[in-house]
């Protein structure tokens, strides 16, 4: 369309008709889109062509008027009233007669509690499926330094911060404040998320926020701040509204508090209990090491008897060999048959085998078992 | 030589001298070997346990 300017000397000056056409021209061509408020002022009348009605922003109160064809309206059959939150399907649109900026809608969805609900549980399995809730990391037994990413509303950061603090003093902290609700909320935690992360020697990362109604807590459940949550370098406690929210950044943590406090405790140790047990630990460990000692001296000493048997073993039984070979070598002797009452008779140093070997008067020596005797033959 | 490696032998020469099947000559050489390996281990554990009861000493009195 154009819009002619009328040239008065240098100067180019527009008529208010031609001005609004302009803006109008240049208004319709923006994409139509979502918008979310509260409807107020809503004002139907069965002569008009047009519903009118003004959307709210809930947050700051910011206005926009909108305007939908009557029939249009109608045949929604939505029957709102005044502050139901609504999504608005429409474009920007100038009423040119008026210069009067608004929407022009085209389309009206209710938007309460049950279809939040239902949007969080569309994401919720559509990440599912692609595993975003399935990364569990161990948190760090002892995080050189913690991150702390939590709104400048005091109770939150308070309870982290003390009760770290009271667990274990030494802790180091890095805190970074960030919007936590609102629309803003989603891309400032991201943000916070991404720089505590690249903060160096952070091990752990609390993301917390105290209770606050469902609409408070929507940004926990915002797609942007669940996938960075899930890919964070770092492991992440998830520290969200009271026991029964379940914003889905609780899924996609590493770790899920129920409240600041407790996960104040899941990050570091109580330093008071850690002593007591190390020096428990410690006192084991000298009794482990003696009763050790203790084992392999008793089992050396035993070996040593052993040992110091032996040989003496070794030669008595040797000994015992001989005893018998011995005995066995007398056995065979001829002074054995001597004992049982035999006697040797020698005569002129022979032994005498026959009565005709010897003749009467000739002397003859008789040996026993005990010794030897001379006699005479008769 | 390690306090294992002179216990196994110590037990080994102990387990030949009580089979009985060594030579006189060979069983007193044997004898000689396995208390001079007892005395090596006694040696070894003294030490250990010297060390225990000195890092147990010092460790106690460094207690916070």
């Amino acid at each position: 369309m154009k819009v002619e300017a009328i040239q008065y000397g240098d100067r180019k000056v527009y008529t208010v008709a031609s001005f609004n056409r302009g803006v109008a021209d240049w208004l319709s061509r923006l994409p139509t889109i979502w918008v979310e408020g509260e409807v107020t002022e809503l004002r139907r009348n069965p002569r008009w062509q047009s519903v009118f009605f003004t959307l709210k922003d809930p947050a700051d109160g910011a206005c926009l008027g909108v305007t939908i064809a009557r029939s249009r309206f109608d045949a929604l059959r939505l029957d709102l009233s005044d502050g139901e939150r609504v999504h608005v399907y429409g474009r920007p649109e100038l009423f040119e007669a008026k210069g009067d900026f608004r929407m022009r809608a085209l389309s009206i969805e209710r938007f309460g509690l049950g279809d939040h609900l239902a949007a969080i549980e569309r994401l919720k399995k559509k990440l599912a499926a692609e595993g975003v809730f399935e990364r569990k990391r161990p948190l760090p037994f002892l995080p050189r330094r913690i991150g702390l990413v939590t709104g400048n509303d005091a109770a939150a950061k308070r309870d982290v911060l003390t009760t770290i603090t009271a667990r274990f003093p030494a802790a180091r902290i890095v805190v970074a404040e960030t919007y936590v609700q609102g629309p803003f909320a989603p891309a400032a935690m991201v943000d916070a998320l991404r720089d505590v992360a690249a903060a160096g020697e952070v091990d752990v990362i609390v993301l917390a926020r105290g209770g606050g109604s469902f609409e408070d807590l929507l940004p926990f459940s915002d797609e942007r701040l669940v996938r960075a949550v899930a890919t964070c370098p770092v492991p992440v406690v998830s520290a969200v509204g009271h026991e029964q929210d379940t914003p889905l950044c609780d899924l996609a943590a590493d770790a899920r508090a129920s409240t600041p406090t407790a996960a104040a405790r899941l990050v570091v140790p109580d330093a008071h209990e850690l002593l007591h047990r190390l020096e428990r630990t410690r006192s084991g460990l000298a009794r482990g090491a003696r009763s050790v000692l203790e084992g392999r001296r008793a089992r050396l000493t035993h070996m040593h008897e052993r040992l110091r048997r032996a040989p003496t073993l070794a030669v008595e039984r040797k000994r015992a060999r001989l005893e018998h070979a011995a005995g066995r070598l007398r056995a065979l002797s001829p002074h054995a048959t001597l004992q049982r009452g035999y006697a040797i008779v020698r005569a002129k140093d022979e032994i005498v085998r026959s009565a005709e070997a010897v003749s009467p008067g000739e002397p003859i020596d008789v040996e026993v078992a005990d010794g030897h005797f001379g006699a005479r033959v008769e | 030589m390690t306090f294992e490696e002179s216990q196994k032998e110590l037990e080994q020469i102990v387990e030949r001298l009580e089979r009985g099947d060594a030579g006189l000559d060979e069983a007193i050489t044997l004898w000689e070997r396995g208390e001079e390996l007892y005395k090596r281990c006694v040696g070894q554990l003294d030490a250990a346990q010297g060390k225990i009861e000195e890092l147990v000493r010092r460790a106690e009195s460094a207690k916070p």
